[in-house]
């Protein structure tokens, strides 16, 4: 691991790096030489694998083995969860209720069913605590609805949705529900059996593992219809061979996860509690987008906006000039136009507010003395990018 | 994703700043994505003798403004006019297709201060 990137990594919502041990079991997993669909000898070492990744990977979300299908990651799983549930009622396509803060694969894929099949979404928007109102979910509801799907935990903001109101608002009406739980793994402990989800997606770089990996969890499988048809892998709902070494990692992750998930939540408030208050005590008006609250909202992730400087331009500062990684809330776009944080644009705020957005996200591996460094730096570079503005600060 | 030049002139602006009683101040915005750059210039004799700038945008918009400001500074207005669209356009360096709008502001900083100057709206 470069530990000179680390040092400046505040981007750990977008990914993460894998893990010493999750490393050290992909490599020993590199010579494993089998296809385990393969119904010969060799093959039993990737059926062991396999089946040992899905016995972590749901003592990590407190569901049994056997609800648990590997797929190419996050996106993948929740294309699957919401077309293999909605696909069936294509010829009556009814409707479905989400919100406007969530993934790109979630939105995308909604957006394709409305237009090719003529389901009808309702978008929920947040409130300004970037939170989903489960009266406004319970408003919404219809004698047609099919489906709902709400993320678990908000990738911009660390907002934690209401999800478990929502689940059994869900299970009262016999309605299914798609949870995107691709933030929260690695951050709280969660139990999908508790929860009553029908449907929840993870992503193993999210939480230290390897990218191209991740799963779907599905309460009833043989409610859902594939998405990738072909050789009957993944008890016939998932086709493709198995990507052996990457389940590996997958697994390690997981088993990381269950043990040490409480003591990186401790960690990451820690963090938190450091970070706020040195930007509390900066010469800056910092704003925060979304709750801080720990109880509100994932306890590695701050979003906030320093009033009057462009978060583009900061962030740009901080990496070309001192290594340090962060993700912004507005960038530039190919066609003229400003690219806004859909997430932040639908909790109401200002454009100048968004463009002045930050996303830090802090890891296992972030130490306080890096958060120091990090707001020593952001404060020399936003006092330059103030000295550069014609705004009012 | 940033080239050497805009990252130099972006961390290390020279013309940053206010002129107290500039012959000429123009402001550039773009409603669409929201950047501003305000020029303040000094003319002698039609040359360029002072100008700075204060800007509103991203970092490769802070270093056009930057490059600007140092390409037309001590020159004279005459030569500045005779600049070809692809003479300025090749100023900024290689640029992603998301940087391409300050292409746009680049001859716009150009086209405004020639212009402000041809409309006589102030005593060089």
């Amino acid at each position: 691991m470069d530990k000179n990137l680390i040092t400046g990594y505040f981007d750990y919502n977008a990914t993460t790096p894998i893990s010493e041990s999750v490393a050290e079991q992909m490599m020993s997993s590199l010579t494993l030489f089998c296809n385990a669909s393969s119904s010969n000898s060799a093959a039993q070492k990737g059926k062991s694998l396999i089946s040992s990744a899905r016995t972590n990977v749901s003592e990590m979300l407190g569901c049994s083995p056997e609800q648990i299908f590997f797929t190419s990651g996050g996106s993948e799983a929740n294309n699957w969860a919401i077309k293999g549930c909605l696909l069936p009622h294509g010829a009556s396509p009814g409707h479905v209720i989400s919100t406007t803060i969530e993934h790109p694969s979630v939105l995308s894929t909604l957006e394709y069913l409305a237009n090719s099949f003529g389901f009808d979404i309702t978008y929920l928007n947040p409130r300004q605590d970037g939170a989903i109102a489960i009266e406004d979910v319970r408003s919404a509801l219809r004698s047609d609805t099919q489906l709902i799907s709400v993320m678990y935990a908000n990738n911009e903001t660390g907002v934690i949705q209401p999800v478990e109101e929502i689940s059994t608002l869900a299970q009262d009406r016999n309605i299914k529900f798609h949870t995107d739980c691709v933030q929260i793994i690695g951050k709280k402990s969660i139990n999908l059996h508790k929860l009553g989800a029908d449907f929840a997606s993870f992503s193993a770089h999210k939480f230290y593992g390897p990218k191209g990996i991740g799963g779907l969890y599905i309460k009833s499988p043989e409610t859902l219809e594939p998405l990738i048809h072909g050789g009957g892998q993944e008890m016939g709902l998932r086709a493709g061979t198995e990507n052996l070494l990457a389940i590996a990692g997958l697994a390690q992750a997981s088993k990381d996860c269950v043990e040490e998930v409480t003591k990186w939540d401790t960690h990451y408030k820690e963090c938190k509690h450091h970070l706020i208050k040195r930007l509390n005590a900066s010469p800056f008006n910092v704003l925060f987008n979304g709750s801080t609250s720990p109880d509100k909202c994932v306890s590695n992730t701050i979003n906030f906006s320093i009033d009057g400087v462009r978060g583009e331009a900061l962030s740009a500062f901080l990496d070309k000039k001192y290594g340090i990684v962060v993700s912004i809330g507005s960038a530039c776009s190919n066609n003229k136009s400003k690219k806004l944080s859909h997430v932040l644009k639908s909790m109401g705020y200002s454009d100048e507010r968004i463009q002045g957005a930050l996303r830090v996200s802090f890891g296992r591996y972030t130490t306080k003395e890096n958060i120091d460094h990090f707001v020593d730096r952001l404060e020399q570079c936003a006092l330059k990018l103030l000295d550069v503005s014609m705004m009012d600060a | 994703m940033y080239n050497d030049l805009i990252v130099e002139h972006f961390t290390s602006p020279s013309y940053v700043g206010d002129i107290d009683t500039p012959d000429l101040e123009y402001e550039l915005g773009n409603s669409v994505c929201g950047d501003r750059i305000r020029i303040h210039v000094k003319t002698t004799d039609g040359f360029i003798t002072d100008i700075a700038f204060r800007a509103w945008g991203c970092a490769t918009s802070v270093a056009t403004a930057d490059i600007f400001c140092n390409s037309v500074k001590g020159q004279s207005l005459e030569d500045i006019n005779k600049r070809e669209s692809q003479n300025i356009a090749s100023m900024l360096g290689e640029l992603e297709p998301s940087q391409y709008h300050c292409l746009d502001i680049l001859k716009e900083l150009h086209s405004s201060l020639l212009s402000e100057i041809m409309e006589g709206e102030f005593d060089g």
